[in-house]
């Protein structure tokens, strides 16, 4: 895939050399990419091949007297290098004169240990092998079955989204090139009452092709049921409870209450609590928690957009806070070793210390088990939402249903939409029962602050914790 | 490169389509406390081509309509532009929807963007946004943490087979700032920016605002209980909870009957309060689609005026296209703000993500921080989190007479809603 690729990355060595004559540090990243995102609802078959994934282009990185620069573009051919390194000058002079005064942060240049790779992850069926009128029929169908559950069912959604890339990473010691494929689908149901309408959504995402279609049956009759319960639902009173999580919740929990805040490159800014917390108990022994590419998913890859190959990083064992995740350049500030967490929206954009696949190991309970323990609580399904608060660890995840439990059995009254809020450390450290299964789900894309959309997943067993919501 | 793909669209067969080129050139400067982090900027050119192709009727009649867009850059050689354009001509078959009329044409001379964000290289802008930025930082115990700046300068150019050639340049400078203080308690709040000018005045005062609003989160306690309280609103959590009706009145919400709103309707009922009046306002000449914007009254006096959107849903509702809108402005406003705020309310201030959600009319999210104002008292307050709804808060919405301008609102600074639900952090 991607012969793109092959064709200018003779011209990119090219370039690097040429960079190489002028500053002591040079790198690029190319990307080639194709997405395509097919989607049927009452509002009609839609299915667009643009703006779907980052884009095809080029981010060179170079390191003057200042510190690191970085140049993006989507124009190249060997014949350009020489105007390509006089933009990149005439900028950084330009920059230069205009922050003169201003004292750069000290940023040793990252290591550029020697690597050659060539990677490329598994898929069954290419979608763009299936073929749109297949895709489209298939989720017609779907929609179909979802629209007729009830006719209470004001709309159902059905959709499926792939990304396939090729990254190609050069610098003096480094030539990585790896091509990744992961679809993700959806199906959502909308069922009104009055002007207030409800929605229920059940995603699907694999790190492969359109094998994915095949399991998409199985959430339609169980998204309609989900909007349609949702209609007797009610506002939450609000108060501390214990809780069982879904993997799905777990999953927020994981990545927005404590995965957001051991982001390296927030220690750099003295923006995460966790730099002080390094070896001390954050979490109960249950919580084990890793980041990586250890596991199938959306945001599995080999390398990062900053050319550091990925592993599986384990952030908390057993209760214990033991390292964050880390960029190149956070790392090269911190005199730590990057983990391979340098992630960029698109190569339009920066890299950042961002999460991939993060989740909570399994533990040894079962749901029923831990439902049967719940005197009074609720079951915790579907988030919705979530934002960080790295440097004080508050909580802030939604989810649209709480199932109520009393005396160990759910009662069938359901409350919504739930707001989870409280002290990181005091939820992790509340969690008294995990189960056997962790279950990733890579159907979102996280935000750093509130941009810089990149491919996540999470997920963990469900959980048992006291949370306070409202 | 347009002349390459009308040549292209013509080999594949294609008759109708749109092309929309963009042109974007930035400066972009990061900064962790006064020190500079990194530096980028870019130079990208993309071409998003939307074929349509038209699907026969199996009676007869009018014929359905589908179409499908794709990405092209200058560097992809003729086959791969060939090819991508026969894929996505195949596509649109299979994207057959009900008939509708392609935009009507335009054709004007580009209309260019004046002023000096617009003219000036992109580097110097940068570099005034960033002293405008730390010049308000001289405090000591509050201060700006971290920061990003992009000063942005673009070229849109829109083309299609109904004769449709407009084009328009745009300038924008936008980022992010993180206030902190670190007595007694180290906190920080998030701010985001936006401007269509280079308003250095209007960014030095958002900073000195948000270096006084950490100082009092810094302060903060977590002694809210639980229960229904006026709840103030300000900024952009205004803009926020009016996008409801935004969302309501839209063409293809109406079309796909998420919204049953009929123009001339009272939609937003009996009131106690103020009646709403939202106008939607054009911030570029075109929209992606090529139809000339202009400004559209939404709302007058909570009655919905019309319905706005894309050239596709406002055919299939028969109304004219609008195309897309990127800002709202309120024309409310009845009391001033220090009357507004008078006890017993909550005034919330800063949320970790604050969040309207146009379904089920539900808005809600994490006070960071918040004032309890009661007997005269004014007490900073942190956690807890608001759950409230449209439905029942339209009922009493008192605006303030103070104004607030962002790149996406203009209208009151703060609203006042009456008895909404906080989960509180004090029990």
């Amino acid at each position: 895939m991607f012969p793109t690729i092959d064709r200018v990355k003779p011209g990119l060595q090219k370039l690097i050399a040429a960079l190489r004559e002028i500053y002591p540090y040079a790198s690029v990243l190319a990307v080639a990419d194709d997405a395509r995102a097919w989607r049927v609802s009452r509002a009609g078959v839609n299915i667009s091949a643009a703006g779907t994934g980052g884009g095809t282009g080029f981010v060179v990185r170079v390191f003057d007297g200042v510190g690191c620069a970085e140049y993006s573009f989507n124009e190249f051919s060997e014949e350009k290098i020489p105007g390509i390194c006089a933009v990149i000058a005439k900028r950084l002079a330009e920059q230069n004169q205009a922050l003169e005064g201003v004292v750069p942060l000290p940023t040793p240049i990252p290591a550029d240990e020697p690597a050659v790779l060539k990677k490329e992850t598994a898929w069954k069926r290419n979608p763009r092998d299936v073929g749109d009128e297949a895709i489209v029929g298939k989720i017609t169908a779907i929609r179909e079955r979802a629209m007729a559950v009830d006719e209470r069912v004001l709309d159902a959604q059905a959709a499926v989204t792939y990304r396939a890339y090729r990254k190609l990473f050069l610098s003096e010691h480094r030539d990585l090139d790896q091509t990744v494929m992961w679809t993700n689908a959806m199906v959502a149901v909308m069922a009104s009452r009055g002007q207030e309408i409800k929605m229920s959504y059940h995603p699907f995402s694999v790190l492969g092709g359109a094998e994915l279609l095949d399991e998409m049956d199985a959430g339609v009759e169980r998204a309609a049921r989900d909007a349609l319960d949702l209609l007797d639902s009610r506002p939450i009173p609000p108060g501390e409870y214990d809780c069982v999580c879904d993997p799905a919740t777990t999953g927020m929990i994981v990545h927005e209450a404590f995965g957001h805040g051991v982001e390296m490159d927030m220690f750099v800014k003295d923006r995460a609590l966790a730099r002080g917390f390094m070896g001390a108990y954050v979490a109960s022994p249950l919580v084990t928690m890793h980041d990586g590419s250890a596991v199938d998913e959306s945001a599995t890859m080999f390398f990062d957009d900053e050319g550091t190959l990925t592993g599986d990083t384990v952030i908390i064992d057993q209760g214990i806070l033991k390292r964050g995740m880390c960029d190149a350049l956070s790392a090269a500030r911190l005199g730590v070793t990057p983990t391979g967490n340098g992630r960029r929206e698109s190569y339009e954009r920066r890299a950042y210390t961002r999460m991939t696949n993060t989740y909570f190991q399994g533990g040894e309970s079962t749901p029923e088990e831990m439902i049967a323990s719940v005197q009074d609580g609720f079951l915790l399904e579907t988030p919705s939402s979530g934002m960080e608060d790295p440097k004080n660890w508050g909580i802030q995840c939604m989810v649209t249903t709480a199932r109520e439990i009393k005396d160990g059995k759910l009662t069938g009254k359901l409350y919504s939409p739930i707001v989870l809020t409280g002290y990181v450390p005091d939820l992790l450290k509340s969690v008294s029962m995990m189960s056997k299964t962790p279950e990733l789900s890579g159907s979102g894309h996280c935000g750093k602050g509130y941009k810089e959309w990149v491919k996540v997943s999470d997920g963990g067993p469900y959980m048992k914790a006291r949370i306070r919501l409202g | 490169m347009i002349e390459r793909i009308k040549s292209a669209l013509a080999r594949c067969g294609v008759a109708m389509w749109r092309v929309n080129e963009t042109v974007e050139e930035t400066a972009e400067l990061f900064f962790v406390k006064k020190q500079l982090d990194t530096r980028r900027s870019k130079d990208v050119r993309k071409y998003d081509v939307t074929v349509f192709r038209d699907v026969a009727a199996p009676g007869g009649g009018k014929p359905a309509r589908g179409f499908t867009s794709v990405r092209l850059i200058a560097f992809m050689d003729d086959a791969q532009m060939d090819e991508e354009l026969k894929g996505a001509y195949y596509a649109a078959q299979f994207a057959a929807n009900p008939y509708f009329d392609l935009p009507d044409s335009a054709r004007a001379p580009m209309a260019r963007k004046t002023g000096e964000l617009a003219e000036a290289p992109l580097a110097r802008s940068a570099g005034k946004m960033v002293k405008a930025l730390f010049a308000p930082d001289v405090h000591g115990d509050a201060f700006v943490n971290s920061a990003e700046l992009f000063v942005s300068r673009s070229v849109h150019h829109i083309v299609s087979s109904e004769g449709t050639d407009v084009s328009y340049t745009d300038a924008r400078v936008c980022g992010e700032f993180v206030v902190q203080c670190r007595e007694p308690e180290d906190v920080e709040i998030h701010n985001t920016f936006e401007y269509d000018q280079l308003d250095e005045r209007a960014l030095s005062a958002k900073v000195e605002e948000a270096l006084t609003f950490v100082r009092d989160r810094a302060r903060a306690q977590r002694v809210l209980k639980s229960g229904k309280y006026d709840l103030v609103l300000s900024g952009n959590a205004v803009a926020e909870v009016l996008s409801y009706y935004i969302s309501r009145s839209s063409a293809s919400s109406v079309y796909a009957r998420y919204s049953t709103w009929k123009r001339g309707e009272d939609v937003q009922g009996e009131t106690a309060g103020e009646r709403l009046s939202l106008t939607l306002q054009a911030t570029a000449p075109y929209s992606g689609e090529g139809i000339p914007m202009a400004d559209l009254p939404v709302l007058e006096s909570g009655t919905l005026n019309a319905y706005h959107g894309p050239n596709r849903f406002c055919r299939y509702l028969n109304v004219k296209p609008t195309g897309l809108y990127e800002k709202v402005s309120c024309a409310n406003g009845t009391t001033p703000f220090e009357t507004l705020k008078k006890g017993p309310v909550v005034w919330a201030v800063t949320f970790s993500d604050f969040q309207m959600d146009a379904m089920s009319g539900h808005f809600g999210g994490e006070i960071r921080l918040a004032y309890l104002i009661e007997d005269g008292k004014v007490t900073p307050i942190t956690g807890g989190s608001v759950n409230g709804s449209i439905l029942e808060a339209q009922k009493n919405l008192v605006f303030s007479t103070e104004r607030y301008v962002t790149a996406q609102y203009e209208g009151p600074y703060a609203v006042r809603l009456k008895g909404v639900s906080i989960a509180g952090a004090g029990e």
